[in-house]
Parts: C-alpha cells; sequence; structure tokens
C-alpha cells in the first residue's frame, strides 16, 4: 500500500485539498445536505464498495481503478474532516469576539 | 462529533471534482504504473534462473508465466512476483521444464557450420557450451538450437565439452550424446583423426560409454612409382613413424637396386595394422616391374604395371594376392612388356655383366635360399637370357673367404644352383645353363675388409 500510496501521492493530495475546501466551505454552507435516510445509503454502498475492494473481486486494470477511486475518497473524507473542523474552531473564535453576530447555518436538527 | 456528521451531509458536491480527479489519474497514471510494476517485477526476477520469462501486467495484477528449472526454483520466483511492491495479485502461469528422456545432445557439423541441438539443463551450461563450441571451432559457424530440458546425466557438461572437441576434429559427421551413451559418425578431418577421437573418449566421465563410432578418417595412402627412364623410383605418402620410414627406404634401396629412391614420405598415425610388412611386400612386388606404380590406400593394394615377362608377370599377380594380411585387398592390373629384340651371345654377356655390376644377387645369411629382395633383379637377369636364346650360360657362385674352404665350396655350388632353378621356374629351359662353383678361390677384393668380403660373396653369368 506505501507504494501506492508513493506512487500516486500528487492525486491524493488534490483531492485531500478538494475535500478540505469542501469541508471549509460545507461549514457555513446553508442547507440541510443529504438526508440520514440518503446518507446511510451512501455509506452502505461505500462498505460494499470498499468490501468488493478488499476482497480482491474485480481484476485488472478495473481493480485498480476502483482502488484508486477508494483511496482517492478517503483522501477527500479526510480532507473534509480537517477542513471542516478548521473552519468550525475559526468560526467559533470569531462568535466569541462577537465579530458574528448572527448564524449564518440555522441549527438543525439534534443529530 | 456531532458537527462532523452534521457537516459531512453537505460535502458531497465536491464528489463531482473529485471523479473528475479520478478519471484524470486513472487516465494519465494506469500505464506508468504498469510499467513501473513491470520493471520492479524483471528486477525482482534477476537472479531467478527461468526461461521464457513473461510478465504481463493489467492494473496492480501480474500474469507471470515462465518455465523454471526446479520446483524450488519455481516457487522461489512467484514468491519474488508477490514481494514486489504495489502488486495486488499474482497469476501463477509457471511450470516446470519438460523433463526429456532419453535425455540427447546433437552436433552436427557440416563444411560449413556446426549446429548443435537437443536438451541443455540449464542457461549457464547451454551458454557454456555454446561458448566451448565457438572456443573449439575456431573460426567455423556456430548454431546454437538447444533447448532446456530437466533430467540431464550427472557430469553432462564435462561429457558434452569433450565431444566437443571431438566435433572439432571432425571434417562432417555428427555427435549425439544419449543419455550416457554416446555415438559418432562422419569423416575426421586429418589422418590419425580416429584414433585421437578414440583415444579423447577414454576420458569420458564415468558411467558414460561409446555405442557407436563410425567414424572414418581419410584414406592413409602410400604411393610408389617406378619410372625406368629417369631411372627413379618415388616413394610418396604417409608412414606410421620414422622407424617404420628407415626401414621401408632401406628395403626399397635393397630392392631397386638400378633406381635412385627419392623419399617424399611424411610420419602420420592411423597406418593400418600391418602396414608396413604389406608395402614392403608390395615393394617387392614393384621391384620386378619394368615399369608400374603401387598405391596402398587404407587397407587396400593396387599394382599396375608392366612385368618383363610372362612368367614374372603371373608370379606377381600370385605372390601378392596370397597370404594377405587380415582386411587387406590386392588388386594387380599387371600387363607384359613387349619382349625385346633377340641379341647374339656377346651383348648378352655385356648386359649380364651390366646388371650383376648395379646390383648383386643376395642369399640368407650361410645358406642357399634367395633373399626376396633379389627377385627384381634376377628377373632382369632372366629377360637379359630370353633375348639370346641359343647361347649356353654357366652360373658361377663365389663365396669370400671366411669359413672352410670346403664347406665355401659346397655354399658356392649350392647358389649358383639356387639361380640356376629360379631361371629355369621362370621359364627358361634347364639345358640352357650349367652351374658350377668357386668357393672362395677366385676374389675379386680384398677378403680382410667388410666391403671387400661383400664383393667376393658373387654369382658370376658367363655366355658361351
Amino acid at each position: 500500500m506505501t507504494a501506492f500510496l508513493t506512487f500516486h501521492w500528487g492525486w491524493l493530495t488534490g483531492a485531500a485539498l478538494l475535500g478540505l475546501a469542501m469541508g471549509w466551505i460545507s461549514v457555513v454552507q446553508h442547507g440541510e445536505g443529504l438526508s440520514k435516510k440518503v446518507a446511510r445509503i451512501v455509506a452502505l454502498v461505500v462498505v460494499v464498495i470498499v468490501g468488493v475492494a478488499v476482497a480482491r473481486v474485480v481484476p485488472g486494470r478495473p481493480g485498480y481503478w476502483l482502488d484508486l477511486g477508494l483511496v482517492m475518497f478517503a483522501a477527500y473524507l479526510i480532507g473534509c474532516a480537517i477542513g471542516s473542523a478548521l473552519r468550525d474552531r475559526l468560526v467559533a473564535r470569531q462568535m466569541a469576539a462577537g465579530r458574528i453576530p448572527v448564524r449564518t447555518d440555522p441549527p438543525g436538527p439534534a443529530a | 462529533m456531532r458537527g462532523l456528521f452534521r457537516w459531512s451531509r453537505k460535502w458531497w458536491p465536491g464528489l463531482i471534482p473529485l471523479a473528475v480527479l479520478w478519471g484524470l489519474a486513472a487516465w494519465y497514471e494506469t500505464v506508468p504504473m504498469e510499467q513501473n510494476l513491470a520493471a520492479a517485477t524483471a528486477a525482482a526476477l534477476k537472479n531467478d534462473v527461468l526461461d521464457k520469462t513473461r510478465i504481463d501486467v493489467a492494473g496492480r495484477d501480474v500474469t507471470f508465466s515462465a518455465d523454471a528449472f526446479s520446483e524450488e526454483g519455481r516457487r522461489s520466483a512467484v514468491t519474488s512476483v508477490e514481494g514486489v511492491p504495489g502488486v495486488r495479485l499474482v497469476n501463477d502461469r509457471t511450470r516446470l521444464v519438460p523433463e526429456a528422456k532419453p535425455y540427447v545432445w546433437t552436433a552436427q557439423r557440416d563444411v560449413v557450420r556446426v549446429t548443435l541441438s537437443g536438451s541443455t539443463p540449464l542457461p549457464a551450461i547451454k551458454a557454456r557450451l555454446a561458448d566451448a563450441a565457438k572456443a573449439a571451432l575456431n573460426g567455423v559457424e556456430v548454431v546454437d538450437h538447444t533447448g532446456f530440458a530437466r533430467g540431464a546425466p550427472s557430469r553432462f557438461d564435462a561429457a558434452v565439452l569433450l565431444l566437443i572437441e571431438q566435433v572439432a576434429r571432425l571434417k562432417e559427421g555428427k555427435v549425439t550424446l544419449s543419455d550416457k551413451a554416446v555415438s559418432l559418425s562422419g569423416m575426421a578431418r586429418e589422418l590419425g583423426g580416429r584414433e585421437a577421437i578414440w583415444a579423447s573418449l577414454r576420458n569420458l566421465p564415468e558411467g558414460y560409454s561409446v555405442a557407436a563410432n563410425d567414424i572414418a578418417a581419410p584414406p592413409y595412402v602410400f604411393q610408389a612409382n617406378k619410372d625406368p627412364v629417369g631411372g627413379t623410383l618415388t616413394l610418396s605418402g604417409y608412414v606410421p613413424d620414422n622407424k617404420v620410414h628407415a626401414a621401408l627406404v632401406a628395403a626399397a634401396e635393397r630392392k631397386f637396386f638400378g633406381e635412385k629412391v627419392t623419399d617424399n614420405l611424411k610420419a602420420s598415425i592411423g597406418a593400418p595394422k600391418g602396414f608396413a610388412e604389406m608395402v614392403t611386400r608390395a615393394l617387392g612386388a614393384l621391384s620386378r616391374l619394368s615399369t608400374g606404380s603401387l598405391e596402398v590406400a587404407d587397407r587396400e593394394v593396387k599394382l599396375s604395371g608392366d612385368a618383363l615377362f610372362d612368367g614374372a608377370a603371373n608370379q606377381i599377380r600370385q605372390s601378392l594376392a596370397k597370404d594377405l594380411p587380415e582386411g587387406w585387398k590386392a588388386k594387380t592390373e599387371i600387363s607384359v612388356k613387349p619382349a625385346a629384340a633377340p641379341v647374339d651371345a656377346s651383348v648378352c654377356q655385356r648386359l649380364f655383366s651390366e646388371v650383376l655390376g648395379q646390383g648383386r644377387i643376395r642369399f640368407e645369411s650361410g645358406s642357399a635360399t634367395i633373399n626376396a629382395d633379389s627377385a627384381g633383379l634376377l628377373d632382369r637377369l632372366a629377360e637379359i637370357a630370353l633375348r639370346c636364346p641359343a647361347a649356353g650360360i654357366e652360373i658361377i657362385g663365389h663365396t669370400d673367404g671366411d669359413g672352410d674352404a670346403a664347406a665355401n665350396q659346397a655354399l658356392s655350388e649350392a647358389r649358383a644352383k639356387a639361380v640356376a632353378d629360379y631361371l629355369v621356374k621362370a621359364g627358361l629351359p634347364a639345358d640352357r645353363f650349367k652351374t658350377s662353383g668357386q668357393g672362395s678361390s677366385v676374389p675379386v677384393a680384398d677378403n680382410s675388409t667388410e666391403e671387400g668380403k661383400a664383393k667376393n660373396r658373387r654369382i658370376d653369368f658367363l655366355v658361351r
């Protein structure tokens, strides 16, 4: 796996940066995003796909592309998580300083 | 954490550019990555001994086909490929090199090239054998068509190296090693090549044997040509060694009393058995011809020429064909020289004196048995006697001064009679000859020297 990550580091960095940007935006973005139901389905699909990749069922080039896609997806998710966390911390600090009077993101239902 | 779940539901729009990025990555990286894996796989297999290695990479999966020389080597090679970083799956298409039974190796030599075929056990041995062949066959093209097979007999390479040396000794032919049995056929390059090959094959590794050796050698040729016009006997061709060489030249000098012997003989091994004995006999037969040539090729003697008279022609044919050593053949093409014009008695006397001045009739030591070396001389005397049919001839024997006078007298008489008998057997009428002996009473030279004694031991012809 190390060799795989080393070989594709540029693309993974790209995916991570994309995730960082998306995570950064998502904290202050309006709207609800995916519904819980859809999110569950998506999570299930991802689990199945990961299972397929780990079981090495898909042969040859498609198998490689699947691995590549999943690893890039993982990098994207990590980027998103970091981006969101950073933005959240920044927003929290600004709110504490009173510079942002109104929170743009309406409080959602307790998740 | 709750925030993370909440935010994550809004991360999906990024999946669209991510998909694009994924597509681009797949587009640009697939082939380079496959090449990278193929190179890494080839490098990992560098120390594995394999044949027909083929590496096909699709994505991260390697299809590895190769012929291995042992089960252990095959497993080790597959493990090496599995250990290459980045490889996901290995499709193992390896197999063992087939086993050959019988295990055959062949070298075929024709005029311009040597073709190696059959099986060798390992690439290193194959290369070594091909190099050895190139070195041994200096300048001759070597075509290596050998393949790989398991099951080579022990010390295979040592045996084949020895056989390659033998191929170098061939002009054309084939050398085959089948398991541990060697078969050879063809023609040796040089005289003695066959013997050299036999000698070398004794050094085959233990357990190896010669199943068939049908190597022929160029004919072992000896030639002698008697030219009465130039008064020469030319010897050419081969003799086995210096001892036989000296013996044959000495025999020629004894038998050909009137000719100068030109010696162009060369020493070479490879003479057939009984060579010296047969050549000496054939030289004796040639010495009785007026003109003629002798060719001995391997075990075939060919004598052609003109005998001095009818009786001699028959005797020569019979004597050469009689009691041949085993495997020898003799072929004679003997005609009779046209009879010379008759002459009167005084000319006959002069001719006798001339011939007896050139050579003398030899007898076995202390006996009246004529030495075979004198046959040519006696034929000449008979021919002269035939030219003066009306003349009576007195044959007088003499001895040297050694020994008892009575014994010398008896010996001289017996020797004179032996000569007369020879001439009668040659076809001359017995009543033309009278024989007598003079013992040592009429010396022509000093009896105190060996040379003088030799001159005194003589037969004189007196025409009446």
